[in-house]
C-alpha cells in the first residue's frame, strides 16, 4: 500500500513540494501585542497633556502612540520600533509654519475677497452655487500641498521605523507623487469613478516602488484591472440607487425611493470594502526584493462592523463622561434637572450668577472637553486597534529566511519631520 | 546573573536583518562593569553598563529592551528574568535621555522664524492688505452683502417676511430723517443710507455693509436725549465710511486659517484657537470702535452739537449694566466706557453754549414712539 503511493509521480510530487515548501520556509506570522489597559492609560494621559498644554503636546503624544502601536507590531515575534521623537516633530511643524503661515494667510484674503467682490447678493440659487464653487476653489488651491504633506509624512514616518535594527526607508520624491496624484484624481473624477482602481494602484504603485526596508526596496506587483473585484459594492450600490430613482421617475411610485436610500447607506459599506479589498489584493502582489511576498486576509466585515460598533460605543462611554459633569454642574448651578431651556431667562439673569453658578459653568465647559477627550481615547480602544489587530493578525510574511541577508540603510535626516502634515493637518490617522 | 548563569537573549546588530542568538553576563573589563553579550558564531561584543539605555513605551512588559548609548542602533532584548533585574539594579543611566544643544539651537530658531511669520501676517500683512482690499469692492456688491447681512440678522432677531420688526409710525420716520440729515450736514456718502428701528429691546445699534444703519427700539428708550441717539447714529454712520464690516471679515478669514494651523484640531486647541482669534478680533474692532467714535464726534462737530451727550449716552449704558459686565452688545463689548465719554467729552466744541437741539420735544417723543 505504502509503496503504491510513493510510486504514484503526482504523490511523490506533492509530498515532497509540501515538505520542502514548509522545512525551508514556513510563512512567518505578525503578531499583535497590545492590549486595552495600557493603551487606554497612554492614550488618556496623552490627551490630557494635550488638553493642558492649549494643543502643543500633540507632537509628543502621537509619537508615544505611535511607539505603542509599531512595538505592539511583531512580525515573527520581534517587535517594530518607532524612533521619531516628539522634538523633531514640534520642529519640523515649526519649519512648516514659518512657510505656510504666509502663504495661507495671503491666498484665504484674497480668495475671500475674490468671493466677496463675485458676491451677487441675496439668497438666490447663483449666488449659493457661486459659493459653493468658490469653497472648492480654496480646496483647490490646498490639494497639491496636500499630497506634497501626505508624502513626506509617509516618508518620514518609515524612515523612524525599524525591525530587528534595520531602517525602512522612502526615497525623496514628493513632487513627482503630486503631479501624479493630481492627474490620477482628475481621471477618476472624469469617469465618474469608474477609474478609482487604476488611480488606487498607480499611486500606491509610486509609492511602493520607493519604499526600502534595510538595502532591499519594496516592489508592487499586479495590474490596475485586478482592483475591479474590490470595486463589486459599490457597483451594487450604484445600481441599487440608480434603478429605483428611474422606477419612481417613470411609474411615478415614490414608494422605489426607499430602495435609493438604502443604496446611499450601502455607499459606506462599499467604501469599507473597497478600501479593505484593494488593499489585500494589493499587498498580496508586494515583493521585498526577489522572493519575500506576503499574504493578507483581511474581511472587510471585520472592519466596516468594528468602525460602526466601536465609534457607537466610543461615543456612547464619551456621552457617559458628559453626563457624569452634567449632573454635579446642575448641582452647584442650582438646577434639579437639566431644565436649561426652561430656566434659561432665570439661569441669565445676572442677579442670579452666584459663586455655585460660575462653577458649575465651568464644570460643563470641562465636561464638553472631557466629552471630546475621552471621544478620542475610547476611539483608540475600540476603533483604532482592533482594526490594527486584525489586519496585523491576517498577515503573514512569505519566504521569511531571506529577510537574513537584508543589510542596513544610512538614515535619511530630514530636519522637516511631517511639519506640512501636521500643520495642514492631513497626516496620518496615528 | 554571574559567569557561570549567562542569560539568554536576542541581538540585532544594526547591521543586518539577522536574529542573533545570543549569551549574555556581566563583567569587569579594564576597571569598567560590562555586559558581555556573546553570539554563537562571532566575537563578544562589550557594552559597559554606564552607556545602557533602555528602549521605553513597549506595548507589552515582557521584559527589557537595551540599547548602546541614546542613539545606538544595536538592540538587545532579555526577557523577564534575574538578568533584567540585575542590570534594573546595576546600570546607572538606563532612562538618561540628553537633548543635543544644537537641536535646542535649531529649535530656537525655527520657533522664532514662526512666531515672525505668524506675526507679519497677521498684524502687518492682513490689517494693510485688507484695508486696502476692503476699498476695492465696488459699492453695489458691498449693498448686496449688506442686504443679505441684513435679513439674516433680522431673522435672527425674531423676525420674518410676516413679521416685519422695522418701526414705521410716519411722525417718527420723519424725526429719524430730520436727525439724519443734521447729522450728516455736507459729508458725502457714497452709499444709499438707510436709517432704521427695528423693535427690540436690546439697547443696542448696529450697521451693515452698504449703508444700511438699525437703531434698536430699548436703545431709543434708555438714551435721556435725542443728541445721544444721534451721538450713536454718528458713531454707526462712521462704521458704515471706513468699511469696518468688510475690512474685519476679510482679516479673520486670513487669521482664522492661520490660527488653526497653529493650533491644531484637539479639544484644547480649538479652545485657544476661539480665544485668540476673539482677542484678536476685539483689539481690531476697538481700533474700529474708536475711530467711529471719532467719526462721530466730527459730525456732531460740523452739525453744532454737544458731543458732551454722547458722552451721557455711555454714562447710562454704563447705570444700566454696570460697566462692561454682562451686556451683550457691541457697543459695551468694547471695555471702558469711561474712556469713551471722557474723549466725548473732550472733542465737545459746543461746551456750555446754546445749541439748536436736533429734534423738537415733539419730534423726540414722536422718535421714541416710533414703534407704536
Amino acid at each position: 500500500m505504502s509503496s503504491d503511493v510513493s510510486n504514484d509521480p503526482f504523490s511523490r510530487l506533492h509530498r515532497e513540494d509540501t515538505r520542502t515548501a514548509t522545512a525551508a520556509s514556513p510563512p512567518m506570522d505578525v503578531d499583535y501585542r497590545g492590549t486595552q489597559g495600557p493603551l487606554f492609560w497612554l492614550a488618556l494621559r496623552t490627551a490630557l497633556l494635550t488638553l493642558i498644554t492649549l494643543g502643543f503636546y500633540r507632537f509628543w503624544a502621537k509619537t508615544r502612540i505611535r511607539k505603542y502601536f509599531w512595538s505592539a507590531t511583531a512580525p515573527g515575534g520581534d517587535p517594530m520600533e518607532y524612533t521619531g521623537n516628539g522634538l523633531e516633530k514640534l520642529l519640523g511643524f515649526l519649519i512648516a509654519v514659518a512657510f505656510l503661515a504666509i502663504y495661507l494667510g495671503l491666498f484665504q484674503v484674497l480668495l475671500s475677497f475674490v468671493g466677496l467682490s463675485v458676491f451677487s447678493g441675496g439668497d438666490g440659487p447663483e449666488s449659493q452655487v457661486l459659493q459653493v464653487a468658490l469653497g472648492q476653489a480654496t480646496l483647490l488651491a490646498v490639494i497639491p500641498f496636500i499630497f506634497y504633506a501626505q508624502y513626506r509624512a509617509r516618508r518620514y514616518i518609515l524612515s523612524r521605523t525599524r525591525w530587528r535594527g534595520v531602517r525602512f526607508g522612502v526615497d525623496a520624491a514628493a513632487w513627482g507623487y503630486v503631479w501624479r496624484a493630481l492627474v490620477h484624481w482628475f481621471i477618476t473624477i472624469i469617469s465618474l469613478g469608474l477609474l478609482l482602481p487604476r488611480q488606487t494602484f498607480w499611486l500606491e504603485k509610486y509609492k511602493i516602488d520607493r519604499t526600502w526596508y534595510g538595502n532591499t526596496k519594496f516592489v508592487q506587483g499586479g495590474k490596475w484591472t485586478s482592483l475591479y473585484p474590490a470595486m463589486k459594492h459599490y457597483f451594487i450600490a450604484a445600481g441599487l440607487i440608480v434603478v429605483p430613482s428611474l422606477l419612481a421617475w417613470t411609474t411615478e411610485q415614490p414608494v422605489w425611493l426607499f430602495f435609493a436610500f438604502i443604496g446611499g447607506v450601502w455607499f459606506y459599506y462599499a467604501f469599507a470594502y473597497y478600501a479593505v479589498e484593494s488593499f489585500r489584493i494589493l499587498a498580496d502582489q508586494k515583493r521585498l526584493g526577489e522572493r519575500v511576498g506576503f499574504i493578507t486576509g483581511p474581511r472587510a466585515s471585520k472592519v466596516f462592523w468594528t468602525y460602526i460598533l466601536g465609534a457607537l460605543l466610543a461615543s456612547t462611554c464619551a456621552g457617559l463622561v458628559f453626563s457624569a459633569f452634567s449632573v454635579v454642574a446642575s448641582n452647584f448651578m442650582g438646577l434639579t434637572t437639566f431644565g436649561l431651556l426652561a430656566e434659561g431667562e432665570k439661569l441669565f439673569n445676572p442677579e442670579n450668577m452666584s459663586i455655585g453658578f460660575y462653577i458649575g459653568g465651568a464644570l460643563f465647559v470641562i465636561g464638553y472637553l472631557a466629552m471630546l477627550l475621552s471621544y478620542g481615547v475610547f476611539g483608540m480602544i475600540f476603533v483604532s486597534q482592533p482594526v490594527l489587530e486584525h489586519y496585523v493578525e491576517t498577515t503573514q510574511i512569505l519566504n521569511p529566511e531571506a529577510l537574513d541577508d537584508i543589510q542596513q540603510r544610512s538614515r535619511d535626516e530630514m530636519v522637516e519631520a511631517e511639519g506640512f502634515a501636521d500643520a495642514l493637518d492631513v497626516g496620518a490617522a496615528i | 546573573m554571574d559567569i557561570n548563569a549567562p542569560a539568554q537573549g536576542k541581538y540585532f546588530d544594526g547591521k543586518s536583518a539577522r536574529q542573533l542568538p545570543v549569551n549574555v553576563h556581566m563583567d569587569t573589563r579594564h576597571d569598567t562593569r560590562v555586559l558581555v553579550i556573546q553570539p554563537a558564531e562571532s566575537a563578544e561584543i562589550i557594552w559597559p553598563l554606564e552607556e545602557l539605555r533602555e528602549v521605553r513605551e513597549q506595548a507589552r512588559d515582557e521584559g527589557i529592551v537595551l540599547s548602546l548609548g541614546q542613539d545606538g542602533i544595536a538592540r538587545l532584548i532579555l526577557l523577564h528574568g534575574a538578568a533584567e533585574d540585575l542590570i534594573r539594579k546595576t546600570a546607572p543611566k538606563l532612562g538618561k535621555v540628553v537633548v543635543k544643544k544644537s537641536k535646542l539651537r535649531q529649535l530656537a530658531f525655527w520657533a522664532g522664524g514662526a512666531v515672525a511669520s505668524v506675526a507679519l501676517i497677521m498684524f502687518v500683512i492682513l490689517p494693510a492688505l485688507s484695508n486696502q482690499l476692503a476699498t476695492m469692492i465696488p459699492v453695489e456688491r458691498e449693498a448686496a452683502i449688506g442686504q443679505t447681512a441684513m435679513t439674516q440678522i433680522h431673522k435672527f432677531l425674531g423676525g420674518s417676511d410676516e413679521k416685519d420688526l422695522t418701526c414705521s409710525n410716519p411722525d417718527g420716520v420723519l424725526a429719524l430723517q430730520k436727525m439724519t440729515a443734521r447729522m450728516l450736514g455736507d459729508t458725502e456718502v457714497p452709499y444709499d443710507l438707510q436709517v432704521k428701528v427695528f423693535k427690540h429691546k436690546m439697547i443696542n445699534a448696529f450697521a451693515v455693509p452698504g449703508g444700511n444703519v438699525v437703531l434698536f427700539e430699548g436703545l431709543l428708550d434708555a438714551a435721556r436725549s435725542p443728541e445721544e441717539v444721534a451721538g450713536v447714529l454718528g458713531h454707526e454712520i462712521g462704521h458704515v465710511m471706513n468699511r469696518d464690516p468688510m475690512r474685519l471679515t476679510l482679516r479673520s478669514a486670513g487669521s482664522v486659517g492661520i490660527l488653526g494651523m497653529v493650533f491644531g484640531d484637539f479639544a484644547g486647541g480649538f479652545m485657544a484657537l476661539v480665544l485668540t482669534e476673539k482677542l484678536i478680533s476685539a483689539q481690531y474692532a476697538q481700533g474700529a470702535e474708536s475711530d467711529a467714535d471719532e467719526f462721530a464726534h466730527e459730525l456732531m462737530a460740523d452739525a453744532k452739537l454737544p458731543a458732551a451727550s454722547f458722552a451721557e449716552f455711555f454714562r447710562t449704558l454704563k447705570d444700566k449694566h454696570g460697566g462692561q459686565s454682562g451686556l451683550m452688545s457691541h457697543l459695551a463689548s468694547h471695555p471702558d466706557l469711561d474712556g469713551r465719554a471722557n474723549a466725548a467729552v473732550a472733542a465737545d466744541v459746543v461746551g456750555d453754549a446754546n445749541y439748536e437741539p436736533v429734534l423738537t420735544p415733539f419730534e423726540w417723543r414722536a422718535l421714541q414712539n416710533i414703534c407704536d
